[in-house]
């Protein structure tokens, strides 16, 4: 293999700016799956990624193309394109030289495209600007263009135009990807470094590791070694995607690919971790790239206590290929042992437990989302409080901090008013207002993060028809009015729904807790009351009257087996309920701290 | 508590023609029409044929759809069939009718045939009810009815009443239970409106009545029958005292039974089975539509789910010389002792009269 004619790159844009139907068509183009396999969006490969149209996990496929009489291999990392998975575009730009920008034809610049341009920018990488979709009739090329000049300063020849939908375009693409982007670096003799840029678990194969080989190179039956673990595997395979599997007997510097060697432990793989071979170590790890902090966190726990361990193993294999999720075991006085899970944001938490209930089959109650605040203490210390239980006793702290993002919104200028309202609901600080052009602006404000961790970007979309895309970075710590709010059940504290809260919001926030719970909770043999309360402050209350009535009426000659059968179901029904203390709380009412009557 | 023995059985026999479907029925029913009655009874025949065992029978129950909406000669055919059984020890014979259906000939060949009970589907007199379930019937020919069955002696009459309608309030009822108490009756069965789906109110997305007044109904009907000296002997069955349905009692004893004809059920040798519901299939011949083999343990939670229906519950002793276990070593009774959701009297288990009407969540701890 002539080691030039590799290109390794990515794409990155805006969610639905249509990567995949790119993708697609240039897998089509490249041969690498006829007209006939072709599925829609094929490198969504979980069926979640193709039900939200969204891309979540990485996926490199190989392809062959022929320019000027000469094979190229090029390698195409697939990117996710929401705010959430930053951290997983960044993982895969490591693996790259080049990437291609995508902007709608129609849209223009958006939020991510600023985001994941940046990430892109930050590790050197080539790119070429696309504007996608100028098939649609309200396609505007020269505005497009204009903010692609203004905006990021690509040139106008620079620019690609290109239709995923029909085609146009995308052969000049694969020209532009192959003249443009670089060849990466061949280091044959150097000794063998390569950088785990993903991983996924095979029930056959055990750990898979998605790999970029940077210096040397891997054959079959080397003795591999993980640099930051220090354990030692021998390959037993290793192969590209093509996107079908095609195996290999050596992966060489320049190359990505993937590689099994048997690997049962899930513990001893740390995606970011660099691999050598044995025979001739390599000392130095390459470089990784930031590791990318949780920014909420929820408790996970089996509705049955015996699924513990199933629950764990799920997290572990879910870890496997997503180093951003985080977890250590947790006990709630409510809900036993469970999970206190660290997540990148609400997207990815909602992936992660769809995940555990469909890939896993487990029922999970899954407690709301909290951001993570440093409490100061009167006596100089500081207390990390990831989860409202922990936080101290109110007369023992000086002060509360909490996080901020600095937003950018982008959206049609004529929304500005109704955006500014949202935000100063969510306590945001006004910053500043750019000017795309003409009619969009970029509205920046510095918000706490628990406001947007729920329903904030939801709000925005309609309040903005759909019009306005967002995006944030965490800009550090600072102080605000908070306190704890507990929610009590039949007068017992339940700790997994309390919650930490703007002193300003606490009342509007019990009042409108404590009705969501009246409406989420069954009726139960006895009277349950619903209290929010501040330190012993009750702010709020709301009563479930007794059950009066569950009884079939009429249990004659016809009805008993479906009398029996009625009981079974209802008793089904009950195994996804959680005791707490004597009353049964369905799963969903731990979200229902979540929300606001907005 | 009698024991089954082998040859003593239950018999019911599923008629299901109606003159008119009522809007909240989900029962196996279709519009009368001659020529199909004619060649149901026909097949009715060959099942029972097929089926008897030759046991004696110690109730028939025939029900419907609407028996009493057969001609007088259609009326004999059916009746006639039951001479099939051994009747030497039939202790009770109930139909099922229609009030405006009853008359003197029919009330004969009934008598002929040794009918001793009769269960009438009256539901209610208030107007707005009638009209919401497509039904109708005044008080003074109830009352004319009525003491014609008596003169006839048939001296066991059930009367049916719904409650709970969408709408109702309290006072209908209580106006309607006035009204039935001042008839010459010996039992009452009573049942909030179910809106099922395939009934004419499901279709229609007709809501239920709430849950707190449907429970007021029935405290108040409970306490006002026993009032009127009637024994509330099963959730939704009130009877004065001998006047207790024998044949209803069967089901609740989870003791054996025949069921005949289409879509009924019954409980033969073990085995729990359900006739097709499809008259096209029956007129086939095609009779049964699945069945159940009960385990011995499925066999005691049959007995649970059923007996504990009863007000007097389930004797213990009973329990054991039939399944030779303590009904405590099968189901976790003690806790529910305990919180006094269940009680021990008498030797029998029962549930908390005032926990009766929420006894599917007590079930739910048992089983």
């Amino acid at each position: 293999m002539q080691e030039k004619n590799i290109r390794n790159f990515s794409i990155i844009a805006h969610i639905d700016h249509g990567k995949s139907t790119l993708a697609d068509r240039i897998l089509e183009l490249t041969g690498a799956v006829s007209k006939r396999e072709m599925k829609e969006q094929l490198l969504d490969s979980m069926d979640i990624e193709r039900e939200r149209g969204i891309t979540i996990k990485l996926n490199t496929v190989k392809l062959k193309y022929q320019y000027q009489n000469k094979e190229y291999i090029l390698n195409l990392i697939d990117t996710p394109g929401h705010v959430d998975f930053s951290y997983e575009v960044s993982r895969s730009l490591a693996a790259c030289e080049g990437a291609i920008l995508i902007v709608d034809a129609a849209q223009g610049i958006e939020a991510q495209t600023l985001a994941n341009l940046y990430l892109a920018m930050a590790q050197d990488l080539k790119i070429i600007p696309v504007i996608n979709k100028i098939d649609l009739p309200n396609a505007d090329i020269p505005k497009v263009t204009k903010e692609l000049h203004d905006i990021l300063g690509f040139k106008e020849e620079e620019i690609i135009l290109c239709s995923g939908k029909t085609g146009e375009g995308v052969k000049e693409l694969l020209d532009a990807i192959v003249e443009r982007i670089p060849a990466p670096q061949v280091n044959l003799d150097k000794p063998t470094r390569a950088l785990i840029y993903d991983s996924y678990f095979d029930s056959y194969k055990g750990v898979v590791l998605l790999i970029k080989v940077v210096d040397g190179k891997i054959k079959i039956k080397d003795k591999i070694k993980m640099l930051a673990t220090n354990k030692v595997f021998e390959v037993t395979e290793l192969g590209v995607k093509t996107p079908k599997e095609e195996l290999l007997n050596t992966l060489e510097s320049g190359e990505v690919g993937f590689l099994a060697g048997a690997i049962k432990d899930i513990s001893s793989v740390h995606v970011g971790d660099t691999i050598t071979v044995l025979d001739n170590p390599a000392t130095e790890p390459l470089a990784g790239y930031a590791k990318m902090k949780p920014m909420v966190y929820s408790g996970i726990y089996p509705v049955e206590a015996s699924k513990y361990d199933l629950l764990k193993e799920a997290l572990n294999k879910l870890k496997l290929n997503d180093a951003s999720l985080t977890f250590e075991s947790v006990t709630s006085e409510a809900l036993g042992f469970g999970f206190h899970t660290g997540f990148l944001g609400l997207l990815h938490s909602e992936i992660i437990t769809t995940r555990l209930e469909r890939e896993f089959n487990l029922d999970i109650v899954v407690t709301s989302p909290t951001v993570v605040y440093n409490a100061y203490l009167t006596d100089g210390s500081m207390v990390v409080v990831d989860n409202p239980s922990k936080m101290p006793d109110r007369e023992k702290i000086l002060k509360i901090e909490e996080p901020f993002i600095y937003t950018n919104i982008i959206a049609p200028a004529s929304y500005v008013g109704s955006i500014m309202e949202l935000c100063q609901n969510k306590r945001g600080l006004y910053k500043t207002i750019d000017y795309i052009n003409d009619t969009r602006v970029n509205i920046h404000y510095e918000i706490p993060l628990s406001e947007v961790v729920y329903d904030f970007y939801d709000k925005l979309k309609s309040r903005t028809n759909g019009y306005a895309s967002f995006d944030y970075e965490l800009i550090g710590y600072k102080e605000s009015d908070l306190v704890k709010m507990d929610i009590l059940l039949n007068g017992e504290k339940v700790d997994a729904l309390s919650l930490i809260i703007h002193k300003d919001f606490a009342y509007n926030k019990g009042k409108y807790i404590t009705e969501k719970l009246k409406k989420v909770i069954p009726r139960q043999m006895f009277q349950v009351s619903i209290q929010a309360a501040i330190g012993s402050k009750i702010i709020a209350r709301e009563n479930i009257s007794a059950m009066r009535k569950n009884v079939l009426a009429k249990c004659y000659g016809g009805d008993i087996t479906r009398k029996r059968k009625l009981l079974e179901a209802q008793k089904e029904g009950k195994k996804r309920m959680k005791m707490v203390g004597r009353v049964e709380v369905p799963a969903e009412a731990f979200l229902s701290i979540l929300g606001s009557d907005e | 508590m009698a024991i089954a023995t082998v040859n003593e059985m239950s018999v019911y026999i599923h008629i299901p023609f109606c003159k008119s479907i009522c809007t909240y029925c989900d029962f196996c029913k279709v519009l009368y029409n001659k020529e199909w009655v004619v060649a149901y009874l026909k097949k009715l025949k060959d099942e029972i044929t097929d089926r008897y065992m030759g046991e004696n029978i110690k109730t028939i129950y025939i029900g419907g759809g609407t028996p009493s909406s057969l001609s007088l000669k259609e009326l004999e055919y059916l009746l006639n069939l039951t001479n099939m059984f051994h009747k030497e020890n039939l202790q009770e014979f109930t139909f099922e009718c229609n009030i405006e259906d009853i008359n003197t000939e029919m009330l004969d060949i009934l008598v002929k045939y040794g009918v001793n009970r009769l269960s009438i589907g009256i539901e209610s007199f208030n107007e707005e009810n009638l009209i919401l379930m497509k039904r109708n019937c005044s008080y003074k020919d109830t009352l004319e009815k009525l003491n014609l069955i008596r003169s006839k002696g048939i001296n066991n009459i059930n009367l049916d009443l719904i409650y709970a309608l969408p709408g109702e309030t309290l006072k209908i009822l209580k106006q309607d239970l006035k009204l039935f108490l001042k008839l010459p009756i010996d039992h009452i069965s009573t049942y909030s409106l179910m809106i099922l789906d395939n009934t004419f109110l499901g279709y229609k997305r007709i809501e239920s009545s709430p849950e707190d007044i449907d429970a007021k109904m029935y405290d108040y009907i409970c306490k006002k029958l026993k009032k009127a000296g009637f024994i509330h002997y099963e959730v939704s069955n009130f009877a004065k005292k001998g006047f207790e349905s024998k044949h209803n009692l069967v089901y609740w004893h989870n003791l054996e039974y025949y069921g005949f004809g289409c879509g009924a059920s019954g409980y033969i040798a073990g085995v729990r089975y359900d006739n097709t519901r499809s008259l096209s299939n029956y007129l086939k011949g095609e009779f049964k539509s699945s069945d159940e083999l009960v385990s011995k343990e499925r066999m005691m939670e049959y007995e649970l789910i059923l007996g504990l229906r009863k007000m007097a519950g389930i004797n213990l002793q009973d329990f054991f010389q039939k399944y030779h276990v303590n009904m405590q070593n099968v189901f976790p009774i003690k806790p529910l002792l305990k919180s006094g959701e269940l009680i021990i009297q008498d030797g029998n288990l029962k549930i908390s009269p005032d926990k009766i009407y929420v006894m599917n969540e007590i079930l739910l701890k048992l089983v």
